[in-house]
């Protein structure tokens, strides 16, 4: 038998470009709100820890057991690439979560402070406006009677 | 959202957006997302403090700017609902603030 093919295929490293791809790709995701979403961050983490475990077991291979595989340079040149998803997927794994805590926010029972402020047409709306009929808030929406509740939803703005 | 928006007035609920961005911004955003829901310019943030929801440096340059934070409010200003991610990826759904406005009465 040639060496050829006693010499085995060294898959590791691929699988560890795919999960490498599939940690950063499950930041796209997120666009689509899917229904399990609060999984997701922990999802791309479990992406990226298994990459890292293919790419070391790719290295290992190629480069410890020599008789059974080949490719060493294969090797390197996967486990690099790969190592850009992952950094992508650390760095934003990181950036996401450096929120302030909400403790001091209103919680459930508690009442909300009131306030007034411009709308897009920069007249100016207050939170009792919005919680009066139609027509005395800036809104084109059309509801007739006063609303149950306002949904606040404070976000990060768009730049 | 902006599909939504018809359930929402079923459920006589008023859905309201706030940040810090300029109203010409905010326009901006509406008229291209076809938004039509309020949405409120708080452009020092002295709301959002208000609210201790402010992400002090959280923006482009170091701008202060809202961490991101959903709540239903009753007509007595009481909250009825919340929701405080800790990843700004992930944000509340309208399936999920929607049953929050089914359920008030």
């Amino acid at each position: 038998m040639s060496d050829a093919t006693e010499h085995r295929k060294n898959l590791a490293p691929w699988w560890g470009l795919l999960f490498a791809v599939g940690a950063v790709g499950c930041n796209a995701a997120f666009f689509a709100r899917p229904p399990l979403q609060g999984a997701l961050p922990w999802l791309s983490l479990l992406f990226a820890v298994l990459a890292l475990v293919f790419l070391a077991a790719g290295l290992q291979r190629a480069f410890g057991r020599t008789q059974v595989y080949r490719g060493k340079g294969l090797s390197v040149v996967l486990t690099v690439i790969a190592l850009f998803p992952l950094g992508l997927t650390a760095f934003a794994f990181v950036k996401a979560r450096e929120l302030p805590s909400a403790t001091a926010a209103p919680q459930v029972g508690q009442r909300v402070p009131d306030f007034t402020l411009s709308d897009t047409s920069g007249k100016t709306v207050s939170l009792d406006q919005l919680l009066a009929p139609a027509g005395s808030a800036s809104t084109s929406q059309s509801q007739a009677q006063a609303p149950k509740a306002v949904l606040l939803i404070f976000y990060r703005g768009y730049w | 959202m902006e599909k939504r928006l018809g359930e929402f007035q079923a459920a006589g609920v008023r859905p309201v957006a706030i940040s810090v961005d300029a109203p010409a911004v905010s326009r901006n955003l509406a008229d291209k997302a076809g938004y039509s829901f309020p949405i409120l310019s708080d452009p020092d943030a002295a709301v959002i403090r208000r609210y201790h929801l402010l992400h002090a440096g959280g923006g482009p340059d170091e701008q202060d700017i809202a961490r991101p934070a959903e709540f239903l409010v009753d007509s007595s200003k009481i909250v009825r609902w919340s929701n405080f991610t800790e990843d700004v990826r992930v944000r509340a759904r309208a399936d999920e603030m929607l049953a929050a406005a089914r359920q008030l009465r």
